[in-house]
């Protein structure tokens, strides 16, 4: 087992003061609060600092810690109790703590004990707790979110072992996933969640759709943007190109004078569903690579004929 | 019994998330109806549809999510109810404006051909 130095996790010296632990317990908690932070480390981060608070806040905890830390540590960086350990604190004896030690590390559990198990021991019979809602995020293709999908999720569930203490299990689950999900949209699966105790319902699995970016389009609420290259002759003569849509392709009438930024409306090709959305289409004027010596002189030819166009007459140069 | 055996395929029957009566939200908030009238009252929460009478409230997932959040919130950083009600206000105004650069930034990786 590792060693935890709660002091570097709260960042404070051995000799800190309860108020310079307390300050720097608050800050690190606003910090790597998971529902603040975007970090991928926050959840963790987040209990890592609250286990150090919680032993160190307390006079007893920090002195017993303290002993551990001087007398425990290996020069290997792991650590073993010395023997005959036994907490005075009270927590091994399912001591008042508003924690939740459930959530806390092996090294917490070896020093202080587990603290209380909900639903654990001899009133296991007699209590009725509904599971616990699972929340979950799946990343779905832009190409799955149209056409519907079968995704496999997997996701940590808590649950009563044969002694009634509650342990984590992991649950995976294949999920139909509907044609037409949105970004941020919410689906239920009732029942899905972690098992109730005691013969209380189980909890539900709540899934938040996310889409992951697609190198083409974008997707702004129903509808679906794409960028379309055209050539100059094309936007100045009008033509019909083939544009790309979600899963297929379809022929587009570009107007004639289309200038870069144009923007035509596929009605019906966005997102599907309730609301269908429609496919933007931006057009953007492209130059080859490199012009012939013909192509250059009919360029010239144009430049000379059109003379009177100044692009740039809305900057007033 | 295989560790394939065990996945079971499940359809969705309830794409929008359901809906929420305010018993039902408390009872999976874990928290007391007070709390949650606080909550509406100073326009943390939002009932579907605006009804005199708490009992005729219901709500939807993300109102679900939001108090759960605010729950967490709450207990967590000691923050009081115009404190979660700011702090909730900037964590969603943050998350829409994350996903708008990003959206924009695809755009402009996509413009530039990159």
């Amino acid at each position: 087992m590792d060693f935890k130095d709660y002091y570097a996790v709260l960042g404070v010296s051995e000799s800190a003061s309860p108020e310079d632990i307390k300050k720097s317990y608050r800050k690190l908690a606003r910090k790597y609060h998971p529902d603040v932070s975007k970090e991928d480390s926050a959840d963790d981060m987040f209990k890592n600092v609250g286990e150090a608070y919680e032993v160190l806040k307390d006079p007893e905890k920090r002195t017993e810690y303290d002993q551990l830390r001087k007398y425990g540590a290996q020069p290997d960086g792991s650590f073993q109790p010395p023997p005959g350990w036994q907490s005075e604190s009270g927590f091994g004896r399912g001591g008042y703590t508003e924690a939740d030690a459930s959530k806390f590390s092996d090294f917490f559990e070896q020093m202080f004990g587990r603290g209380q198990q909900p639903g654990g021991g001899g009133f296991r019979q007699n209590i009725r707790v509904r599971g616990e809602d699972i929340h979950a995020r799946l990343a779905l293709f832009l190409e799955e979110a149209y056409n519907g999908c079968d995704k496999q999720v997997s996701f940590a569930v808590h649950d009563a072992d044969a002694r009634g203490r509650v342990v984590a299990r992991q649950k995976t689950l294949k999920v139909k996933i509907p044609a037409g999900m949105r970004e941020g949209q919410h689906i239920r699966l009732k029942g899905q969640g972690s098992p109730g105790v005691g013969g209380a319902s189980a909890g539900d699995l709540f899934i938040e759709v996310e889409l992951a970016p697609h190198p083409q389009f974008t997707v702004e609420g129903n509808d679906v943007l794409i960028t379309v290259p055209i050539s100059p002759w094309e936007g100045a003569l009008g033509a019909s190109i083939a544009v790309p849509v979600v899963g297929g392709k379809v022929s587009v009438k570009v107007p004639k004078g289309s200038s870069s930024g144009r923007k035509l409306r596929l009605k019906g090709k966005g997102l599907p569903g309730k609301h269908v959305g429609d496919q933007i289409v931006i057009l953007q004027v492209t130059l080859p690579e490199a012009h012939s010596e013909q192509a250059l002189a009919i360029y010239q030819q144009l430049a000379d004929v059109e003379k009177d166009f100044n692009p740039r007459a809305k900057l007033h140069v | 019994m295989s560790r394939q055996d065990r996945i079971l395929t499940v359809e969705i029957t309830d794409a929008d998330g359901g809906v929420f009566t305010l018993h039902e939200i408390c009872e999976r908030g874990e928290c007391h109806a007070e709390f949650v009238i606080k909550l509406v009252n100073y326009g943390i929460l939002s009932p579907i549809e605006e009804h005199h009478l708490p009992r005729d409230w219901q709500f939807d997932v993300m109102a679900l999510t939001r108090l759960q959040r605010a729950l967490r919130l709450q207990q967590d950083l000691k923050l009081n109810l115009p404190g979660l009600a700011v702090s909730l206000d900037l964590l969603d105004e943050i998350q829409q404006m994350r996903r708008e650069v990003s959206r924009l930034n695809q755009r402009l990786r996509q413009l530039s051909g990159e």
